[in-house]
């Protein structure tokens, strides 16, 4: 723990027996480093209280290289104390408060080389150099906000311009929504009357096509029947109504492994634990795991995802079975009315398919009441867009552009920047995209966030959050440095920090001739 | 820095758990010899010494050694050995075995020892039954059983503490020849010898290691009668102690680049130093088995209770205290090192008389390090040096990791990113701060690049079996590594680092050396395939197998060739001047004289955070004290508490640095909330307070080869509750640290050693003494660091802390002097330039402190030796006085000047303010009461 620390926690404890030595200060108007504003609180005619009030000192014991106050007040012109404070005043240029640890350390930290004293000739007084240097600095800043400024004066005509069209815009939309929306209500009247209508007209149809699926089902069991008797009296060698283990042994379909023979496991697979099956159980149990079996071994069956192209011999009952599919899911069409495209392309391959033809009078009522769910459809479409403008206009409506919406013109604009491997494009209010020279993807580095500068300089950063997420990392996120430039434009981008990206841009929109003159004020020439 | 695994980070997920995956790395049993020799348990031993043919000269005694086949009525001599026993200086012996007529010679380890070791005198005593008695000059005796062969080291009391094949598992593998296949084909039906799966060849996961040499294992077993404790054979994640392995795997000692090595682990990771210590209350002793090859350890601790009762009542009748280890190694001769102690100083300092001391290091190496793979360009690093000056943290050294380079060519840089790397050096130099950049082995393989054509041209590069140039993978992609074992290439390697051929550098840019294990990324274990042939020197007479090393001889002495002709090279470019600052992460007995070393890719959870003490007090006593993990944790991101806490345990260990991985989260201080960011300066600024300690330490290290960062067992070897004691240590024999290590407590449990002496501790945050009394808890606040000051001890302190260490040179100390129960203190304090070698020519100061009621002295250790310091006494705080002196005065050069007290009753703390005494010279403090 550092001794000064230590001691502020055993302050109450301590009895003090040293022996006073007072050398008279003779003509110092203020201790080594301390500054003109403070230089009351050290009265050479007084002991020192040292500023946090803990302890008082003989005044000798000011700047004599030996700490005595926890604030470190004590040593305002030597290292001693940890955490003091060193005043050099710069003459000629800014003044400034460097650590006391900075006090003698053999590097020049005051541009007046005061904080050397220990080591004459350490250091020189560059001051006059610096300070030159600085107010040309500040001179071509000023000059550059100036001209700037002008710049941003017409953004500020041009944005408030925008955004009082915008807002027309915005009531125009608005008005424009209330008249879709009554269409919209009329056309919907239209459309139910006119699907009441048809569907009477096809539940004909509908009765009709139901009884011939059942009757498709009927054959189709009838076949299967068929074909499974006619297996069982091929294996039932002995023709006695019976397939017993030793019938099924020779026939090469029961060799399921295909090892030559019929084993036991075999067996056990066909008959369950039975020696042998009377026709109505080998019809129940057998024959369904013995018939993919069979078409296998003639060379008919195919794994189930190729099953729906059919086969020659089996065309018909295919066909029927897709043809069921089929109207069912033009039944399940109403679901997904909304989903104007999947239902377009949905009616386009039923219909070739399906060879079913309506009367005269029915297709009538087919086609009024289609006409009628389309044009429901548009009307609901036109809504739609409109309110997506809206809500844009909304958006950027409460978009921040700044105080007097020096900015608004700026939304939408967007700036590119190279380095050695990428292209880096900021479109303000938008996003920000970072794209490889070498090609690839363009990686979003962020979408448009907030203002995010500090206290009083809130309009000199812009965050943009959001973006791609990195490689096991977080998502990467863009923030934009703003400083006063004649035109609008990227001067650096770097990734300071893994995922995090940073951009100067520069902007007349940022020139603000005003408030310069209180930044120049502060300093003591 | 890393271990290969961008890829498999992406895979992984840097918020899942981590875990390394054991596939990757052998067990026992899929290591040949291992799984053939763990198997081998003989009743009794084959081997039996001639004692006709005993020859005791100066400090060796020789004699053949035979192997015996007593399966048939006569006993049939089957192999020669020549065993060479040697007593050494400080209570050590030697024992060699080889083959006596060997087929090709056996691999010696060549760069562990520090020179010849020092000759004691050895005597035959007496020659009788069967048993031959010497003595060395220092009074031990080494009894030797000839047949079968057993030989027992005596201490000074009469005891025996140390055995050799007392289990019979000494073993060397005769080196025979391949029989020709054609001679198997031509009388297949007549082939009488069967060989066993595995000799000529063997496979892990799709890579074949070729064996040209056939089986050459070597295995000794060593007893520690008495013995309940083991210690040592780092690096390993274990606790300090060592396990019986019985049921587990045993301890394996293979250098390896482990990705994400797992904790509480005996398997193999970055390091592997063979030396292993036992104690007890009673004595310590140990072993230093000095090979380099792929080694694994069993231990059997009898006094571990499952061991007992399955083991000891049979062998010790269940009362004895005894440790077996069993030293099991690829290749190589037996060759271990049998050391007497008898207390841990003792044997820590025998083994470090062997192996070489660290010499003292620059100091600002000690001080605080800030690294990241990776700094991202000039502007980045120039960025992170400010930030510490804006938040008002002390560092010393900024790092770059492997992308400062041109793709991973070292000993260039991008230009583009580091375009002016000398200014940017001249930049951190200009605050006093350092510069270390990453230097690793592997070269890539380019065409154009200078070390690559150069190393091709010239056959510089390690070859594979066949002779040609060995391509593995690493950071660069295919690449090449040089043969360090050839002279001429360290001869090449030491002119790189010159500032001429590396330009951008200079004295203040020190070096990293990673990946040494060596890692290769496609290699079998992550590493070199051991049929790889090293260089050997040209021997008439000696060529085929004979005329090259394989991989497998050398593996784990690679990494400490590398260090070496680094080492050369930073010590060539200044012409000797300055001393090298080397980090390391591969390890082998010896890296101490080299460099320091770090725990390597750790990761961001308290788990790693409490393994990092364990594994630097471990290498600690294996000579390597200066160790450190990476502050935050490598992998992953470690949130506030766990930051601070890692901090805060750092600026107690030698090595103090932060680093972190390429995809995690910044983390420099000042990018946590401010709170944090202060805490963290107050741990930084505690390790610049004691910087000089430090430097003192390591000083003092290099002259007596103790541990600086001690387990209290050192300083207390016959408190038993110490033994087991790994979260904390001691800072030579004055501090004591016991960092918490745990998340979000509130009170920690503290072990204060020396109830018996009466010894007090000092709270060093309040002065506060402590009785010791065993464990005690202590409550504890997140800024609280637990870290006592030893009664009778004196430690000196900079409190002016400032941006780096440099520039304190000349700051003024104050001495904490806490009073032990008689009322008085001793301490010390080593005082050079810092970063040269003209300490060699007595420009330093050595001084010792010493206070009693009557005064206290500061006084030159070696009076020819001086440096001229700026330094002055400010403070002088004497913590646990009770009667305070009324007056004190300085005598200093024939001045005296009276001085001013403050007495801080509360806890009998007394401060002497500004006593303004010169450290370039001795002074006297008199009191009067």
């Amino acid at each position: 723990m550092i001794y000064s620390a230590w001691l502020r926690q055993l302050h109450s404890l301590t009895i003090v027996i040293f022996t006073f030595i007072i050398s008279a200060q003779t003509d110092v108007p203020r201790p080594r480093g301390v500054s003109l504003s403070k230089a009351s609180l050290y009265s050479p005619t007084k002991d020192f209280t040292c500023f946090d009030g803990t302890s008082t000192i003989p005044f000798s014991y000011v700047n004599d290289d030996y700490c005595d106050c926890f604030d470190g007040s004590d040593e305002p012109g030597t290292a001693a104390c940890l955490n003091g404070v060193f005043h050099c005043t710069n003459a000629g240029h800014r003044p400034q408060n460097i650590p006391s640890s900075r006090v003698n350390d053999g590097i020049c930290d005051c541009c007046d080389g005061t904080d050397e004293y220990s080591t004459p000739g350490t250091c020189s007084n560059i001051c006059e150099e610096l300070g030159k240097e600085a107010r040309a600095k500040a001179q071509q800043l000023a000059d550059l906000h100036k001209a700037g400024n002008h710049i941003r004066l017409e953004l500020i005509e041009k944005g408030n311009k925008k955004r009082s069209e915008m807002a027309e815009q915005l009531s125009q939309l608005e008005k424009d929504k209330t008249e879709a929306e009554k269409i919209k209500i009329e056309k919907e009247a239209i459309k139910n009357e006119l699907e009441a209508k048809e569907n009477e007209a096809l539940k004909v149809y509908r009765d009709a096509e139901e009884k011939d699926r059942q009757r498709r089902a009927e054959l189709a069991r009838q076949q299967e029947e068929k074909e499974a008797s006619e297996q069982f009296a091929r294996f039932d060698s002995n023709s006695d109504g019976i397939l017993t283990t030793d019938e099924i042994k020779v026939v090469n379909v029961f060799d399921k492994n295909k090892d030559g023979e019929v084993d036991q496991d075999e067996i056990l697979h066909f008959f369950g634990d039975k020696d042998s099956v009377n026709k109505e159980d080998f019809m129940s149990t057998t024959w369904p795991i013995l018939k993919p079996l069979l078409m296998a071994d003639q060379g008919m069956f195919r794994p189930a995802g190729d099953e729906e192209k059919g086969e020659e011999t089996e065309a018909d009952e295919e066909e029927d079975a897709q043809r069921v599919e089929d109207t069912e899911d033009l039944g399940g069409d109403d679901e997904n009315i909304d989903d104007a495209p999947h239902e377009e392309t949905d009616e386009h391959d039923v219909d070739p398919d399906n060879a079913r033809t309506y009367d005269d009078e029915t297709q009538k009522l087919i086609d009024e009441a289609t006409e009628a769910r389309r044009q429901l459809t548009d009307s609901e479409r036109t809504i739609r867009e409109i309110d997506s403008n809206i809500r844009t206009f909304q958006q950027n409506l409460e978009k921040d552009y700044g105080l007097q919406q020096e900015y608004a013109t700026l939304d939408g604009q967007c700036l590119e920047y190279e380095d050695k491997e990428y292209i880096y494009k900021l479109c303000l209010f938008q996003k920000v995209t970072q794209k490889s020279k070498n090609g690839g993807m363009e990686v979003g580095l962020g979408d448009w966030g907030e203002w995010a500068g500090e206290e009083g300089k809130k309009y000199s950063v812009m965050k943009y959050t959001n973006g791609i997420a990195c490689w096991n990392g977080p998502n990467r996120m863009t923030t934009v440095h703003i400083n006063c430039g004649l035109e609008s434009k990227l001067t650096s981008v770097t990734e300071p920090f893994r995922c995090e990206y940073k951009i100067e841009l520069t902007t007349p929109a940022a020139c603000d001739d005003s408030n310069l003159s209180q930044q120049t004020s502060h300093d003591e020439l | 820095m890393k271990a290969l695994g961008l890829l498999l980070i992406a895979a992984l997920g840097l918020n899942g758990s981590l875990g390394v995956d054991r596939n990757n790395f052998k067990t026992c049993d899929q290591s040949g010899f291992c799984k053939r020799l763990r198997g081998l348990k003989p009743e009794k031993s084959q081997y039996a010494l001639n004692v006709d043919s005993v020859f005791v000269h100066g400090n060796v005694l020789s004699a053949e050694v035979v192997t015996v086949d007593y399966e048939g009525e006569t006993k049939n001599v089957l192999w020669r050995y020549a065993l060479r026993l040697s007593a050494l200086a400080d209570s050590s012996f030697r024992v060699e075995m080889d083959e006596a007529d060997p087929l090709y010679p056996r691999y010696r380890t060549q760069i562990a020892l520090e020179g010849e070791p020092k000759a004691d005198g050895i005597k035959l005593v007496s020659n009788e039954n069967g048993k031959l008695t010497l003595a060395n000059n220092q009074g031990h005796r080494v009894v030797i059983t000839t047949e079968p062969l057993k030989i027992e080291f005596v201490d000074h009391s009469g005891e025996v503490s140390v055995v050799l094949n007392e289990n019979s598992q000494l073993l060397v593998e005769p080196l025979r020849a391949r029989r020709e296949r054609r001679d198997d084909d031509d009388e297949q039906g007549n082939a009488v010898e069967v060989e066993e799966e595995g000799t000529w060849g063997e496979n892990f996961k799709g890579h074949h290691d070729s064996k040209p040499r056939g089986n050459e294992a070597v295995s000794l077993d060593v007893s520690f009668p008495g013995a309940n404790h083991v210690y040592g054979i780092p690096e390993h994640t274990d606790n300090f102690f060592l396990k019986t392995t019985t049921s587990s795997e045993p301890y394996r000692l293979y250098n390896l680049d482990v990705f994400e090595y797992e904790l509480d682990s005996p398997m193999a990771i970055y390091g592997a130093v063979p030396v292993l210590y036992s104690h007890s209350a009673k004595r310590s002793a140990g072993v230093f088995w000095h090979n380099s090859a792929e080694t694994w350890v069993d231990i059997v601790n009898y006094s571990e209770g499952n061991v007992v009762s399955s083991l000891v009542n049979f062998v010790t009748g269940g009362q004895k205290q005894r440790v077996d280890a069993r030293f099991m190694s690829e290749s190589g001769i037996v060759d271990i090192f049998v050391l007497m102690g008898d207390r841990p100083a003792d044997v820590f300092r025998q083994y470090t008389a062997l192996t070489g001391v660290a010499p003292i290091p620059p100091k600002f190496s000690l001080a605080y390090h800030q690294s990241r793979w990776n700094y991202n360009d000039e502007n980045d690093l120039r960025s992170v040096d400010e930030g510490f000056d804006e938040h008002d943290i002390p560092a010393d050294t900024l790092w770059l990791d492997i992308e400062y380079t041109d793709k991973k060519k070292y000993f260039t840089w991008d230009v583009e990113k580091f375009r002016h790397p000398a200014e940017m050096v001249a930049n951190l130099t200009a605050k006093g701060r350092k510069l270390v950049v990453i230097i690793d082995p592997h070269i890539k393989r380019e065409a154009g690049y200078f070390v690559h054509e150069d190393c091709t041209e010239r056959g510089y590069y390690v070859k594979n079996k066949d002779g040609n140039d060995y391509e593995g993978w690493c950071w660069p992609g295919s690449s090449s590594y040089p043969d360090f074992f050839n002279p001429e290439v360290t001869k090449y390697y030491v002119e790189r680092y010159k500032f001429e051929n590396f330009p951008g550098t200079s004295k203040d840019v020190h070096i990293w050396n990673d990946m040494n294990e060596p890692s290769v990324f496609n290699g079998p274990e992550i590493t070199m395939p051991k049929d790889c042939r090293h260089w050997k020197p040209p021997q008439d007479g000696q060529d085929g197998l004979a005329a090259y090393w394989e991989h497998r001889h050398v593996h784990n002495e690679y990494g400490q060739w590398y260090i070496q002709a680094t080492h050369q090279g930073m010590l060539a470019r200044t012409d000797g001047k300055y001393r090298p600052f080397i980090l390391t992460r591969s390890t082998f007995a010896g890296t101490q004289r080299y460099a320091a070393v770090w725990t390597g890719d750790n990761a961001a959870e308290w788990g790693f955070l409490q393994a990092s003490v364990p594994m630097c007090i471990s290498l600690a006593a294996a000579g390597i004290s200066f160790c450190g993990s990476d502050v935050g944790g490598f992998f992953k991101y470690p949130e506030a508490e766990l930051m601070t806490r890692w901090y805060q345990a750092g600026a107690y260990q030698a090595f103090f640095r932060a680093h972190s991985h390429i995809e995690t989260k910044r983390r420099e201080p000042w990018l946590y909330d401010a709170t944090t960011t202060s805490r963290i300066r107050d741990a930084v600024r505690r390790r610049y307070a004691l910087l000089d300690f430090w430097y003192t330490l390591f000083y003092e290290h290099m002259v007596d080869g103790l541990p600086v960062t001690r387990p209290l067992f050192q300083e207390f070897p016959k408190e038993e509750a110490t033994f087991t004691i790994d979260n904390q240590y001691l800072l030579g024999d004055k501090l004591l640290i016991r960092p918490v290590l745990e998340q979000g407590v509130s009170s920690v449990k503290v072990y204060l050693p020396g109830k018996e002496a009466s010894t007090l501790w000092y709270d060093v945050d309040s002065y506060q003494a402590v009785a010791a009394n065993g464990w005690m808890n202590l409550d504890v606040t997140i800024t609280k660091i637990p870290v006592y000051q030893r009664g009778g001890t004196i430690v000196p302190r900079k409190e002016r802390i400032r941006r780096a260490s440099s520039l304190m040179a000349n700051d003024p100390y104050t001495l904490v002097v806490a009073l032990d129960s008689n009322n008085t203190a001793h301490g010390t304090i080593y005082i050079d330039d810092g970063e040269t070698f003209d300490y060699r020519t007595n420009k330093y100061i050595y001084a010792s402190f010493h206070y009693e009621p009557a005064g206290m002295t500061y006084k030159f250790k070696n009076v020819d030796a001086n440096y001229p310091t700026r330094s002055w006494v400010e403070r002088i705080v004497i913590a646990g006085i009770k009667n305070a002196p009324k007056a004190a005065r300085l005598v200093q050069g024939g001045k005296t000047t009276p001085l001013q007290m403050t007495l801080h009753r509360g806890n009998d703390v007394l401060v002497i303010r500004k006593p303004g005494a010169s450290m370039a010279k001795p002074w006297e403090i008199q009191f009067t009461y």
